[in-house]
């Protein structure tokens, strides 16, 4: 394991690294849109299919031997690591820097190779692996896969229909249907902290009540939340609401689910003790 | 007669004496004994007899407010130690959870202006006992793996690597099912499971840092098991900067994770 032995995947770790940093300077952010779909399936579907065909030449191809080494799995947990720490230390950070996306592109593919692999060797435990590494394939790979597609707007309404929203970076979106604020109930405690906030909204002729926690199911792919109130300049209450369209969040929730499941069968099951 | 806070401290030190008793005898025997778990049982019977009767005094459940909310930590600590206890009889485990959950008592004795503090509306959420109790009690067997990683690492023992595998897996599968109960409650308040925020971004560094712990394991109990204990030292290291130490950086500023601004 030392430096020496290392040195190949070193220098392959620090083109790779020099590559991505220069991309960020060069076109900035990795083009998620790019990949909106169908152009996401396919990149899928090419993606699984060349792990696949990899796989097969697991005792042949170095860069399978590498990735079913201990030092690719040193690899994935470093990545996690330092993403997480630069993620961390960002005021404002991006999941869509190019040395995030390349690092979550390996870390997926390792998971699933290891997955694959582990599949096969699993005695006696095969259902928790299973249940624990496809499960956070689901989750990852849906929130990573999926983000080309997911949306997510804001609007402020007041007692006037409006389909006037905004993304995230300020740019106007005309939605297919118009809200209202009908009604609200907001409610302080004796210190003037927030206790309680509820907007009742009118969605083109249909009326629904939501609160903080308890967003409205416009359809399996998208929910209506209640971000906060305001007050205009005319005096008129207003309500900030955030629309969020993910078609790949079932897939998420499938594999947070099975993570839980492989949690529980863990903490049961315990380690098994080499003695 | 009302039963509400007012009784509490009659009641709570009634549960930590039985606890106390039932954490001791546990220790002082080699075997699972059921006088120690009938004592800790009869605790948490008396913690879950309270509770009903706060919530009919209430005429809602007892989840809304920062007191309430320490009564589930204090609560569930009791029934993860016995159960943890009943299951794998750590001897030391229930003496474990019965000084946290005694440190959420006091808390809730010697701060009574938490009874009445509110939840701001974002932890108004179902999510939020389970979430919280379950971190709670994840970092309390983490903690203790750590402890004994760092004896292992100084004196070079390596009789110990059961026990800090043993609690290395509840706590990571207990951080494991707080964390993604998290990342269902962001999907309902915020609408992102995950959006790496600087709590979130810990959080996954913290988890990434154990599960590598898993995965590097010793072998033999006569390996050379650095890696292992160095790893568990900067998984809680990690730990600490998700809890709290996350508020000290600037990105905090940016997080939807600091309700105490």
């Amino acid at each position: 394991m030392g430096f020496k032995n290392n040195i190949g995947v070193i220098v392959w770790i620090a083109v790779v690294a020099v590559a991505m940093v220069i991309m960020q300077f060069v076109v900035g952010d990795f083009p998620v849109d790019i990949f909106r779909f169908p152009v996401n399936i396919l990149a899928l579907v090419l993606w699984l299919t060349l792990l696949g065909v990899l796989y097969k030449q697991r005792t042949t191809s170095p860069l399978m031997r590498f990735m079913l080494s201990s030092r690719s799995l040193w690899l994935t947990f470093t990545l996690i690591a330092g993403v997480g720490i630069w993620l961390g230390l960002e005021r404002k950070p991006s999941s869509d820097a190019w040395v995030v996306v390349a690092s979550m592109l390996y870390i997926l593919s390792h998971l699933i190779i290891i997955t694959l692999r582990g599949w096969r060797n699993a005695r006696g435990m095969r259902w928790r692996f299973t249940l624990l590494h496809l499960g956070l394939i689901f989750a990852l790979g849906a929130g990573f896969w999926g983000a080309p597609d997911r949306e997510q707007l804001r609007i402020a309404i007041d007692s006037k229909p409006n389909d006037q929203a905004y993304t995230m970076a300020g740019e106007p979106r005309i939605l297919d249907y118009t809200l209202t604020l009908e009604d609200y109930d907001i409610r302080h405690d004796a210190k003037g902290m927030p206790e309680h906030y509820e907007a009742q909204i009118g969605i083109d002729n249909e009326h629904h009540t939501i609160r903080v926690n308890h967003p409205y199911a416009r359809s399996w792919q998208e929910k209506i939340y209640l971000i906060s109130f305001g007050r205009s300049t005319t005096g008129e209450t207003y309500c900030i609401l955030e629309i969020v369209r993910e078609p790949w969040q079932w897939l998420s929730m499938a594999g947070i689910l099975m993570l839980i499941a492989g949690a529980v069968m863990m903490f049961l099951g315990g380690p098994r003790i080499r003695r | 007669m009302i039963i509400g806070w007012n009784i509490f401290p009659v009641v709570a030190a009634i549960v930590v004496l039985l606890a106390t008793t039932g954490a001791v005898v546990a220790l002082r025997r080699k075997e699972r004994s059921p006088l120690a778990l009938g004592f800790m049982v009869t605790a948490i019977v008396v913690m879950l007899g309270f509770i009903a009767m706060l919530w009919m005094t209430l005429e809602r459940p007892p989840l809304r407010t920062m007191g309430e909310t320490r009564l589930w930590y204090s609560f569930f600590l009791l029934v993860a130690g016995a159960f943890t206890y009943a299951r794998w009889r750590y001897r030391w485990i229930m003496s474990f959870s019965t000084i946290l959950a005694t440190v959420f008592i006091l808390i809730n004795i010697l701060k009574p202006e938490i009874h009445d503090q509110g939840l701001m509306p974002a932890l108004q959420s179902i999510w939020f006992v389970p979430h919280v109790s379950v971190y709670m009690f994840s970092y309390a067997l983490l903690g203790c793996a750590t402890l004994l990683a760092i004896v292992a690492l100084a004196t070079r023992r390596n009789d110990l690597n059961e026990a800090i595998e043993r609690l290395l897996y509840g706590g990571i599968a207990f951080l494991s099912i707080g964390m993604l109960t998290g990342s269902l409650w962001a999907k309902e308040a915020w609408g992102a499971y995950w959006s790496w925020d600087a709590k979130e971004a810990w959080a996954a560094v913290t988890w990434g840092l154990y599960l590598l712990a898993l995965h590097v394991v010793p072998t033999t109990a006569k390996g050379d098991n650095k890696a292992f204990y160095i790893v568990i030292i900067l998984g809680f290291l990690a730990l600490q900067m998700c809890w709290y130490g996350v508020n000290y950086l600037p990105s905090a500023a940016e997080s939807v994770h600091t309700y105490n601004q």
